[in-house]
């Protein structure tokens, strides 16, 4: 099959042949632009009866074609649960937005309240029935998703990134889902971006510029993190560290390879001498005293929070979906004013401050850099900020210059902003915020929707900028991201921060981490079973010795 | 609906297509009623009812609403409307104790119209608004479309929200100017929002076809009304009461 976009100068899918056997579970990998949503999307005919394109090829589903003249009727037999699962929620409690689904298939009223509770309890969610889908956290919208798809009967799932926005705990939960249906199912295709969890698959088939160019058992390809990560795809730091110590890298789980490791007689140096802590030298930057904020009409997000956040620090703020952290950060530039309490930036009360002001000395980059793009050229975009500060015509072209340079679009100024890719758009959105040179850049989810070298270009970006002084804070889900780039991370739940250190302090009590529905990363998994502290597979290495 | 509140009372168990054709009729009256008496007494059975649909917390969110209707009603049909023999003049401005009744009594009926449209909302979930719409026999496309708008309103304004905040991050300052100088402002707002928008319904095209919406074979029900003696004994006495008010 090939699919080619309608004015597009390459096809989507090119000459891809695939065969899924009944009761597989399979994982496609591959990087942002690869085909796998393109792929998804064929499955049910939703290419090309909603998209505009040349298909050549065909495709049957449990040996009838599918024809894209009716994707209900297709729907019957393959599920499709997006990535952005809010836009597959429609209806105003759980229990009518799984019903939905047979409503439309025309299942007797007599049968559709079973099928409805078998459905939620699949999920994780009986009990749930009455809740409207909105007030559901990130994890539990996403169950209902596959819920309300999985209530329809469909011999395949189709799962297209169904944790982007999954808290560890909650990507945890979608895996063994998956893991448990597939002896219920006739089939599993999940598109994923995460290796860690994709070793439940029965396949993995990695996809490249449209093409399959691996298919196989998960355990062949994830013990060749070379190939891996020159697809874009983020190699299994278990992998990694026996490359880098010289041992197979065969073992794929953590236990296995902290055994591997302690056979082959590493063992863990002596740990260096302890360095002073420079952070109380720091001038206090963001001083928030006894923070609480109420959504009109809502509930708290926030609930009273004091912190102190110093120049130069790099700050991950972490926690469960909607734990209160991006209505925290929200608070740094005026975005919210609190509804107790007091936030202070630059030594100022934010309530003092002018929003357009303030936002030159904060840099907000949004998760989703579409949220702000608007003009017709890169240039114009990142010149956008400057213009708003009244900065003269020489200044704004040197500022858009050095701001394009710094993410690496140099060149770019003219290009059609909405023809870049989505690592490349979210570079933009930081130029866009750099022009202005800001003190504090906050980052909202950076690395969602990229794949690997999309996430370590922006990231690598940021430690550039910190490195420079300016201080960042970063909310996200990714923790090998919080163990590799933060210094300091604070942990919150329901609104609370539960957990305020060092990131090495944060990754210590694996238990209540787990409570707070987070998991450290392999690599410092690892490196507790040998002794070890470490955030990352190159500081582990330094600190084993033979 | 968005402002639906999730009780068991008698008003959220009627029938949807009674409380659609109920609210018609209902403002249908309002409208025929001309006395400020009337009115009152119209509006004393609509809060029996938002009591009844325990609908006061919402009423509460548009209290100031209800406030300024009242208030600039009896201000300006008292002062604007020539009717009767005015006891006050100054120049255009005239007060009579006709003026002043009408004032009232259209106080009364907007009033009367905007908190039987929020006891509705309050006692009618979207899915059921639909379901009425079907039962009085529009096509299910229709009747799913027009309860659909209701329930994406509140998802359009909050990813609106979600935009201005990303431009006022950046320094665009929506407040400051006269009119002609902030028409251009939103030119950083109005492209996201539409390039959302035609994502969002495409997105939602997609997603409805996955759930198998346009299935060919006769729909079936998940809710479950059966229309009964209380709908007709409902419906029977406002249409008598209109009856007699309008052949009045």
């Amino acid at each position: 099959m090939t699919f080619t976009y309608r004015g597009a100068s390459r096809p989507a899918l090119q000459n891809v042949s695939y065969r899924h056997h009944p009761g597989e579970f399979i994982a496609i990998m591959g990087p942002t632009g690869a085909g796998k949503s393109t792929f998804c999307r064929c499955l049910n005919g939703l290419i090309p009866a909603f998209t505009k394109g040349t298909l050549i090829g065909e495709m049957t589903v449990m040996g009838e074609p599918v024809d894209p003249r009716s994707v209900y009727r297709t729907a019957q037999r393959i599920g499709l649960v997006f990535q952005d699962f809010e836009a597959q929620l429609f209806s105003t409690n759980v229990e009518l937005e799984v019903a939905f689904t047979l409503e439309n298939f025309a299942v007797s009223p007599t049968e559709m309240r079973p099928r409805v509770d078998q459905a939620l309890k699949r999920v994780g969610l009986t009990g749930f029935g009455a809740r409207d889908p909105s007030t559901l956290s990130g994890g539990e919208k996403q169950r209902l998703a596959i819920a309300s798809v999985l209530a329809g009967g469909p011999s395949v799932l189709v799962m297209d990134e169904p944790t982007t926005d999954l808290d560890p705990i909650g990507k945890r939960d979608i895996f063994a889902l998956c893991a448990a249906l597939r002896n219920e199912i006739k089939g599993i295709v999940l598109v994923e971006h995460e290796t860690e969890h994709v070793i439940l698959a029965d396949r993995l088939v990695i996809v490249s510029d449209g093409r399959i160019v691996r298919s196989g058992p998960p355990s062949d390809t994830l013990v060749d993190p070379e190939f891996l990560e020159g697809l874009g795809v983020r190699p299994l730091q278990t992998t990694v560290l026996l490359r880098k110590l010289g041992l197979p890298s065969e073992s794929l789980g953590v236990e296995d390879t902290a055994e591997a490791v302690r056979r082959a007689g590493w063992r863990a140096a002596p740990p260096p001498a302890p360095q002073a802590t420079p952070v109380s030298t720091f001038e206090p930057i963001i001083e928030i005293n006894g923070l609480t904020h109420r959504y009109a009409g809502g509930g708290t997000a926030v609930s009273d929070v004091s912190l102190t956040l110093h120049r130069g620090e790099f700050v991950a703020v972490v926690g469960q979906n909607g734990c209160g952290k991006t209505t925290l950060v929200k608070h740094f530039n005026a975005l919210h004013l609190p509804s107790k309490g007091s936030v202070k930036v630059l030594g100022k009360d934010t309530r003092d401050w002018a929003l357009p002001e303030l936002g030159r000395h904060v840099g907000y980059v949004f998760q989703n850099p579409d949220h702000q793009i608007f003009a017709d050229t890169v240039g114009e975009e990142v010149a956008f900020s400057p213009k708003n500060y009244g900065f003269s015509t020489d200044e704004i072209d040197g500022r858009v210059r050095h701001a394009l340079e710094i993410v690496g679009l140099a060149g770019r100024e003219n290009d059609d902003p909405f023809a870049l890719t989505k690592g490349e758009r979210q570079q933009l959105a930081l130029a866009s915020v750099l022009a202005t040179t800001p003190v504090i850049l906050v980052l909202d989810e950076p690395t969602t929707g990229l794949d690997y070298h999309g996430q370590t270009a922006i990231l690598n970006l940021v430690r550039k900028l910190n490195r420079t002084g300016v201080t960042v804070i970063m909310v996200t889900h990714t923790m090998w991201v919080v163990a590799e780039y933060a210094e300091r991370c604070i942990v919150m739940q329901g609104g609370h921060v539960v957990l305020d250190g060092d990131v090495y302090a944060c990754f210590r009590d694996p238990g209540l981490l787990a409570s707070l529905a987070l998991q450290a990363p392999e690599v410092v998994r690892i490196g507790r079973l040998l002794g070890v502290e470490a955030r990352s597979v190159e500081e582990l290495v330094s600190r084993l010795e033979k | 609906m968005f402002l639906y509140l999730p009780y068991d009372t008698v008003l959220h168990r009627i029938h949807p297509a009674t409380k659609i054709v109920g609210l018609f009729l209902m403002l249908v009256m309002t409208v025929a009623l001309t006395e400020a008496w009337q009115q009152l007494i119209v509006l004393t059975g609509v809060l029996t009812l938002t009591a009844t649909g325990r609908a006061f917390r919402n009423i509460r969110r548009i209290l100031p609403l209800v406030i300024t209707v009242m208030l600039f009603s009896c201000i300006t049909w008292s002062l604007f409307k020539r009717v009767g023999d005015p006891f006050w003049t100054a120049g255009p401005l005239t007060l009579s104790r006709e003026s002043i009744e009408f004032g009232v009594a259209m106080a009364f009926r907007l009033n009367t119209m905007l908190l039987s449209g929020m006891i509705f909302v309050t006692c009618t979930r979207v899915e059921e608004f639909s379901y009425g719409l079907r039962a009085l026999g529009l096509p299910f496309p229709v009747s799913f479309a027009l309860s659909l708008a209701f329930r994406l309103v509140p998802l359009f304004f909050s990813r609106i929200g979600i935009i201005v905040q990303a431009q006022q991050s950046r320094g665009l300052d929506l407040k400051s100017g006269n009119l002609v100088q902030r028409i251009p402002k939103y030119i950083p707002l109005l492209v996201p929002i539409f390039v959302y928008a035609i994502r969002d319904t495409d997105l939602l095209a997609m997603a409805l076809e996955s759930k198998g919406f346009g299935f060919r074979t006769a729909r079936t029900e998940y809710l479950r009304f059966v229309f009964g003696w209380s709908d007709g004994l409902i419906i029977g006495m406002l249409i008598t009461i209109n009856t007699v008010i309008w052949m009045a």
